[in-house]
């Protein structure tokens, strides 16, 4: 059966949240206002042209239309000073749209000085958001009112970072630094313990958090979608994050605190499963046993492997740590030598802690 | 008719007239330089490869009705639906859009419209349609091996590094591109050198400004495409890093170098559609076209201005600001000489007497849908608003309505109008027209969620989405099959008249150009002699036959001799 029947019932999604308007998600950047307001503007022109326009056409029609023999009313061949007129007039609407476009963009180009810098690496097909001192994460977060700048590259193809409640976008073009910055207006909210506790118990077991389901982070706020929009291959539709504005610089350190590294009650492989799907592992490696862009997790400390170069090779701890430091020393036959480095973004705890997890997903006999 | 005044009809061909049948068996086609012949099978061409994208198009449709995929399923679901909108895309521009109307239409109406007896180059057009063929099977053989998933822009470093068939479909759009340049060049010179005595530049069917217009974009643009396939097929074998920032290229320049070709693909692409609508709206208004001049030179002002703007592609890609002010402000240039024939055609109607015939109504949905898809891209041209919407659903919409309902439109109506030439058989009007309003609703049903989509965040070229946007994609797929049982109607309709329709007369509209002067279909040998040449939009000596059901050229009665004697005889005599 066709799924779609069955939701054509419910009501327009788009006309349930009342922040919302018909054309655009909410407004959650100083960027926002000022982009629905030229966007109005110019629906407003084109709705001035197009009504009264195709009113003509549609009056002529009824008018005009005869029967077969009948010859035209007027047969006028030009009017140069209507003709000019049409031609000339509008384009005075034309240039404002032009300078009025100018000056917003020039704005959004320009990050004010002092701007709260995070690094983004995009990746197939994943973000890994730079918060300095050794903390990475996927998700972006930011503080509200702060003007935020990402200093953004990318590891192997173009991406594009879009964030449709902040109106901005930038592509992420390998081999250079591409920059974009906007100040976010609108704070994310936090759920109440029971409802993320639920959430949390609902998804045990599952494969990682699925944020549209709950539309909240693990950790329990609401947030702003995060999508690439830049083409870049298998996954391009899952290479999704979120953005979550934190009402205070405090309460940022303390999330970025708590991400920064392995909480204390934490074991390796725990936090080994929580980096595999925070750090983009699973893009590429499944764990199971299913083949991906690279080789599967399951089964894979301890084994044994034929590389590209036709050597063969034992997956243990010096093997793990080298394929995740440089990646391309030993390419396992039959895949591309296409994984990013890690060099300098896992701390040694990190990369312990995913060998425990590899060990954890492996029945090789030497992993135990 | 019973009148004193005398009529000019040519009748009917004979059958050792006609172009269809002077001559047969299948090497009598695949040898031919007749360029009507040639048209007829680009025609046969274009059209199959418009159904295989069209279907594509559903499956990329029907795949997008469930948020997480409904089509295609499986761990390969992400990797078929990509390859399928690449294909689509690919598809559609090469083999579809770009020789749609001046191959198929141009290739059978240029000569004719000129009284002229052939093309310039006869063989040079024949090579044409072959290289269209090699390119088409360069792509059908990416497609059957192991597909092409960069989308038809083959943006590097992904198509450098995709482990598909990059190099068996660049290939082929470089020879397509060919085959593009050779049309384009053949249309110049035969423009330039053919008129026959009497047509001015200015006394030239509008059709022929646009095809002329283009082919001025087919010969100077196209070369450049193909020296950015065979860079990225360098860069792709050899590393010679130019595009691929491993080996110190820089992705950007290929977007540079492809859209300086790709952008003014898109007036190859709309231009003769212009063309078309002006034929159009004049002869099934029966009134002169208003502001010739304007709509000639409008032609020509975007065909310059089309080389300009290719920049407005790329204002997210981290140009400077001043170059991307500068690209925002010549894209504003290029809209305004669109405008001018949009307000032309209204004019034209206005107090003409309107016959709301099958390519009628195309022209009319044209000019609603095509007004639509041209101020949408005033909301890409603003650099403000374009750094939401790029990428995003809204561009999707925007350029289908450009592309589909401008030019896909202009060349339905384009067929219908000259299909009794063609073919020699008039089709059923009634079936004819419900077909056209099938594909209207469809169309508007298909692509205006999708501008409210874009708006709203939806980025393009996604298997998958967020739940929130289901509601719009479902309808835009219920609108994508309306279209396409219309387009199926329409097709049917054609197809229809070939076995069971009335025989067409020379001149079933009431049209005042040249092609019109001759039988439907037109000899073999188009005129025997240059035809007369007069103002190509004056319907004065037009007259309907409704006895006939034809229209027929009248020639007033003229007086040949002076009534009178003059009183003084001169000197000489």
């Amino acid at each position: 059966m066709i799924p779609a029947l069955t939701n054509l019932t419910r009501p327009m999604p788009f006309l349930a949240d009342v922040e919302e308007s018909f054309w655009f998600p909410k407004q959650a950047s100083s960027f926002a206002s000022e982009v629905d307001w030229v966007y109005d503007f110019i629906l407003y022109i084109c709705i001035a042209f197009f009504v009264p326009m195709m009113a003509f056409m549609v009056w002529t029609v009824f008018k005009y239309t005869k029967k077969k023999g009948t010859k035209a009313e007027s047969q006028v061949t030009h009017n140069t000073p209507l003709e000019l007129a049409w031609s000339i007039g509008p384009s005075v609407l034309l240039v404002w749209m032009f300078v009025q476009g100018s000056i917003s963009y020039l704005d959004m180009r320009t990050p004010p000085e002092g701007s709260y810098d995070v690094g983004v690496q995009a990746f197939k097909w994943g973000w890994t958001m730079d918060y300095g001192g050794g903390t990475f994460h996927p998700e972006l977060h930011i503080v509200k009112d702060e003007p935020t700048k990402l200093s953004m590259r990318s590891t192997d193809v173009i991406h594009s970072l879009f964030i449709p409640a902040f109106r901005a976008k930038k592509d992420i073009v390998p081999g250079r630094y591409n920059y974009m910055w906007f100040k976010p207006t609108v704070a994310s909210e936090q759920v109440s313990e029971e409802e993320l506790a639920k959430a949390k118990k609902q998804s045990e077991g599952g494969d990682g958090w699925d944020y549209d389901k709950y539309q909240f982070t693990p950790d329990g706020y609401t947030f702003f979608d995060l999508y690439c929009t830049e083409y870049c291959g298998t996954n391009h539709s899952e290479m999704q994050t979120v953005v979550v504005v934190h009402e205070t610089q405090e309460e940022l350190d303390a999330w970025i605190k708590a991400n920064s590294s392995r909480p204390d009650d934490q074991t390796p492989a725990e936090w080994g499963q929580l980096l595999y799907n925070r750090r983009g592992c699973s893009g590429c490696h499944s764990n199971d046993g299913s083949k991906l862009v690279g080789p599967s997790f399951k089964d894979l400390y301890a084994s044994e492997h034929a590389l590209a170069s036709g050597d063969s090779v034992v997956v243990d701890d010096n093997y793990v740590r080298e394929s995740i430091i440089d990646p391309k020393a030993k390419v396992v036959a039959g895949y591309q030598p296409v994984m990013p480095s890690y060099k300098g973004q896992l701390s040694d705890d990190d990369i312990e802690s995913i060998i425990a997890y590899l060990k954890s997903l492996s029945s090789n006999a030497d992993a135990k | 008719m019973s009148t004193a005044i005398t009529s000019r009809d040519p009748g009917y061909p004979t059958d050792r007239e006609n172009y269809l049948t002077n001559s047969s068996g299948i090497l009598s086609w695949i040898f031919t330089l007749d360029h009507k012949r040639i048209g007829l099978m680009y025609l046969v061409g274009v059209m199959t490869s418009f159904a295989v994208g069209g279907l594509l198009a559903l499956g990329i449709r029907l795949h997008l009705l469930d948020p997480e995929g409904w089509m295609f399923t499986g761990a390969e679901a992400n990797n078929i639906y990509n390859q399928v909108f690449t294909l689509h895309g690919a598809i559609m521009v090469f083999l579809f859009i770009i020789p749609s109307i001046p191959a198929a239409l141009g290739n059978f109406l240029v000569p004719v419209m000129l009284g002229a007896k052939d093309v310039a180059f006869p063989r040079l057009n024949l090579s044409s349609f072959y290289l269209w063929c090699f390119g088409a099977i360069f792509f059908v053989s990416a497609l059957f091996s192991s597909g092409l998933d960069t989308g038809w822009t083959f943006y590097t470093p992904y198509s450098t590094t995709t482990d598909t068939s990059v190099i068996l479909a660049t290939l082929g759009a470089f020879i397509l591109g060919f085959s593009s340049i050779f049309t384009g060049l053949n249309f110049i010179v035969t423009i330039n050198t053919m008129r026959p005595p009497g047509m001015t530049w200015f006394k030239m069917p509008l059709f022929l400004w646009a095809t002329y217009a283009t082919s001025i974009i087919q010969v100077l643009a196209t070369p450049v495409l193909g020296i950015t396939l065979l860079l990225l097929i360098a860069e792709r074998t050899m590393h010679v890093g130019i595009f691929d920032p491993e080996f110190n290229g820089d992705p950007v320049t290929y977007q540079h170098f492809f859209w300086f070709y790709s952008h003014p693909a898109v007036y190859i692409m709309i231009l003769p559609a212009f063309g078309i609508i002006s034929e159009l709206i004049s002869v099934h208004s029966h009134k002169h076209i208003f502001g010739y001049r304007f709509i000639a030179y409008s032609s020509i002002a975007i065909a310059l201005l089309g080389f300009l703007v290719w920049g407005h592609h790329m204002f997210t890609s981290g140009m400077s600001s001043l170059t991307t002010i500068i690209f925002s402000a010549l894209t504003f240039t290029v809209s305004v000489p669109s405008a001018i024939k949009v307000f032309n055609w209204l004019a034209t109607m206005y107090k003409g007497s309107i016959s709301l015939t099958t390519p009628m109504c195309y022209a009319i949905s044209f000019i609603f849908l095509f007004t639509i898809g041209g101020l949408t891209g005033l909301f890409l041209g603003t650099l403000a608003t374009d750094l939401h919407l790029h990428d995003t659903y809204f561009v999707v919409a925007h350029f289908h309505y450009v592309m589909v309902g401008g030019t896909l439109i202009a060349f339905l109506g384009g067929v219908f109008h000259w299909w009794p030439k063609m073919v020699g058989k008039l089709y059923n009007e009634t079936h004819g027209r419900i077909a056209s309003l099938l594909v209207f609703l469809g169309f508007n049903l298909t692509f205006l969620p999708q501008f409210v989509l874009g708006s709203r965040g939806m980025p393009r070229r996604y298997a998958t989405y967020d739940p929130e946007f289901a509601f719009l994609h479902q309808m835009s797929t219920y609108g994508a099959l309306l279209l396409g049982c219309g387009l199926l109607y329409a097709f049917i309709v054609l197809m229809t008249s070939l076995a069971k329709g009335r025989r067409s007369p020379a001149n079933p509209w009431g049209g005042a150009t040249l092609e019109w002067a001759c039988t439907s279909p037109p000899p073999y040998y188009n005129f025997e002699r240059p035809p007369v040449v007069g103002d190509p939009y004056d319907f004065h000596n037009i007259e309907w036959d409704a006895q006939e059901e034809k229209y027929i050229s009248t020639e007033p009665e003229r007086k040949l001799v002076p009534e009178e004697t003059p009183e003084e005889v001169p000197a000489h005599h």
